[in-house]
């Protein structure tokens, strides 16, 4: 029973990752994709929305569901500010400069952090608190659930990029934006919107994370880079490609975590470098 | 494009101060000295080698990496675990962790400079993160992990690294050495080529040069100075942490190769000082440190994209023309 009572938990740790890591890369993967620009400061939306869970649930009596979703909500707003006054301004700026203009509103954002909410980790408790046992191996399922919201926002995303109209375009701007335009529609409009919701489904990713590690100011650094290995394992833009590599390298962090832990992040670079080696990406 | 403006036929005072520039140069960090101190004055001098070597793979052949800390890191272990290990002679040691920049960026080439843009900076970080894992966990025994290890030189001759005075006038001499270094080799014919590199890569294929070979080179030449950098700061400092090879740091060197103006040595050396006095002196009476450097380099990548020397020269340009 032992024998493959480690493996279960090892499997489902590693699902849960790679549920959130997939959150959390969709906005970055389309950010590129559409806009050619790589967001650094993508894990803003990501830890605020971490520490507006936090801050909201003394205010709502610990009801988590609510707080989840006001905090999402609240991503909003911030979305837009930063695609509107930074991302919009490098548009077919040389991507040195995205790169290092993205960075400086991630310094930004987490120093505001720090002058808001402190330097000090402040732990969150499991909010469900239950487990259960799948193959008689109890799990938490809080796990179990992030899983299975990561495989909703999968479907619903396919269905969105598949059925709506605005996911037709966006899709129709990630092959060729040129084309898009030359039909008359205000891709500008569409980029922007894709980015508010990456943004949301990043700050859904830390309240969803927030349970599992504790919040913190520099939590989105380390994120930053996993979700970019995700995005470039996966292909840069492709939607598809961004699921499973998020699961696959989850399962790397949790397999790596099993026999070694300080060394589960590093291996995750490992296979990205391995990837870039055979694929090189042309940016 | 300082070569060019500077050399200008009509303007001989131009040309005597392109050919007598690292005088310029070494007078500045000399007037420098009684105000800041020597020990600081040191700091700032090795800096600026780390931002010369980073401006030539970034400012000259326009790859931005985001892991130069990584071959920083390389040399300042390299050295330390030479001295720890093997000899105490800073030159031996010094030597090192030449080599050992050298063989980082010769086997980390291939794999790099088929990158470009976005590309090349993360996998950059990728490696960086991967050796401060290394550098804190993995070979921690050796590393001393997180609280680093010192490092003692033996005296060489009259080269005893421990005065004050020597390790200013060593590190002078080697700042020196690195800019006419550069300063030859980007006006070179070779110069010329990692420029068009920058422009257009395509063509610069189509005219029949084999680019990998020249990114890897530039590559290799870029790491090995920042080894080099690495070295001389633990010969200076007498300590190694894991500072060294952070990969949060990364965002230093490419401030200060902006501020100055990636595309001009005199820029980076500039760079390299300012970002010093900023982190060194204003970082005190800056409370929100990082924000500042966020709004800095916002304001840099709108409005100043060509950094002081850039600005200064198109000023120039425009009066030469007028």
């Amino acid at each position: 029973m032992v024998q493959i009572m480690i493996p279960i938990n090892t499997i489902a740790y590693g699902l849960t990752i790679g549920g959130i890591l997939y959150i959390i890369s969709i906005g970055l993967s389309l950010t590129f994709g559409t806009m050619r620009i790589v967001n650094f400061a993508h894990p803003i939306a990501y830890t605020l929305g971490a520490y507006f869970l936090i801050t909201l649930l003394p205010f709502i009596k610990g009801k988590f569901f609510w707080g989840a979703l006001i905090s999402v909500l609240a991503i909003i707003p911030i979305g837009y500010f930063i695609e509107r006054y930074v991302i919009r301004k490098l548009y077919g700026v040389a991507i040195d400069y995205a790169i290092i203009a993205t960075y400086a509103v991630f310094l930004i954002g987490i120093d505001l952090i720090k002058w808001i909410w402190g330097t000090n980790p402040i732990p969150l408790s499991d909010p469900i608190g239950r487990e259960i046992i799948l193959f008689s191996v109890p799990l938490p399922l809080y796990r179990v659930t992030v899983i299975g919201i990561s495989l909703a926002i999968y479907l619903c995303l396919w269905l969105f990029f598949k059925k709506s109209i605005v996911g037709k375009i966006v899709v129709a701007a990630l092959e060729d934006k040129d084309a898009v335009r030359s039909l008359g529609i205000n891709v500008n409009r569409y980029f922007s919107f894709v980015f508010v919701l990456g943004s949301c489904l990043a700050g859904l990713g830390g309240v969803l994370y927030a349970p599992i590690t504790s919040v913190h100011p520099y939590m989105g650094f380390m994120i930053l880079l996993l979700s970019f290995a995700v995005v470039i394992v996966g292909g840069l833009g492709n939607l598809q490609g961004t699921f499973f590599s998020a699961f696959g390298l989850g399962m790397v962090i949790a397999i790596t975590g099993r026999y070694w832990p300080p060394a589960s992040e590093a291996m995750v670079f490992v296979v990205m470098a391995v990837v870039l080696i055979f694929r090189p990406i042309e940016v | 494009m300082d070569k060019n403006l500077l050399s200008n036929p009509r303007n001989k005072m131009s040309d005597f101060f392109y050919q007598w520039d690292f005088l310029g140069i070494a007078f500045g960090f000399m007037v420098l000295m009684p105000l800041i101190g020597m020990q600081r004055t040191t700091d700032f001098i090795l800096f600026c080698i780390y931002v010369l070597a980073y401006t030539l793979l970034y400012g000259y052949m326009g790859r931005l990496s985001f892991g130069h800390m990584l071959y920083l890191g390389t040399g300042a272990y390299a050295a330390t675990l030479f001295a720890a290990y093997v000899s105490k002679n800073p030159f031996l040691a010094l030597l090192f962790a030449i080599c050992a920049g050298l063989a980082i960026g010769l086997i980390l080439g291939p794999i790099v400079v088929r990158a470009t843009g976005a590309c090349f900076a993360l996998i950059n970080l990728a490696f960086n993160h991967m050796g401060y894992f290394l550098a804190l966990v993995a070979f921690a025994k050796y590393t001393g992990g997180e609280d680093g290890r010192a490092a003692s030189f033996a005296k060489f001759g009259f080269f005893d690294f421990n005065s004050k005075p020597l390790k200013f006038w060593v590190a002078l001499f080697c700042l020196i050495l690195v800019f006419f270094f550069l300063k030859k080799l980007i006006s070179s014919p070779y110069g010329v080529l990692i420029k068009s590199i920058k422009e257009d890569e395509n063509r610069v294929k189509f005219l029949g040069y084999n680019t990998f070979r020249y990114k890897w080179v530039t590559f290799v030449i870029s790491t090995t100075l920042t080894a080099f950098a690495g070295a001389l700061t633990v010969l200076n400092y007498g300590y190694m942490t894991t500072g060294f090879i952070d990969p949060g740091r990364n965002v230093e060197v490419i401030f200060a190769a902006l501020i100055g103006g990636p595309e001009s040595l005199y820029g980076a050396i500039l760079g390299g000082v300012a970002y010093m006095i900023i982190s060194n002196f204003l970082a005190i009476y800056i409370p929100r440190w990082e924000m500042f450097l966020g709004i800095a380099l916002l304001i840099i990548v709108f409005k100043f994209k060509t950094g002081v020397v850039g600005f200064i020269s198109d000023r120039m340009k425009n009066e030469i023309n007028a």
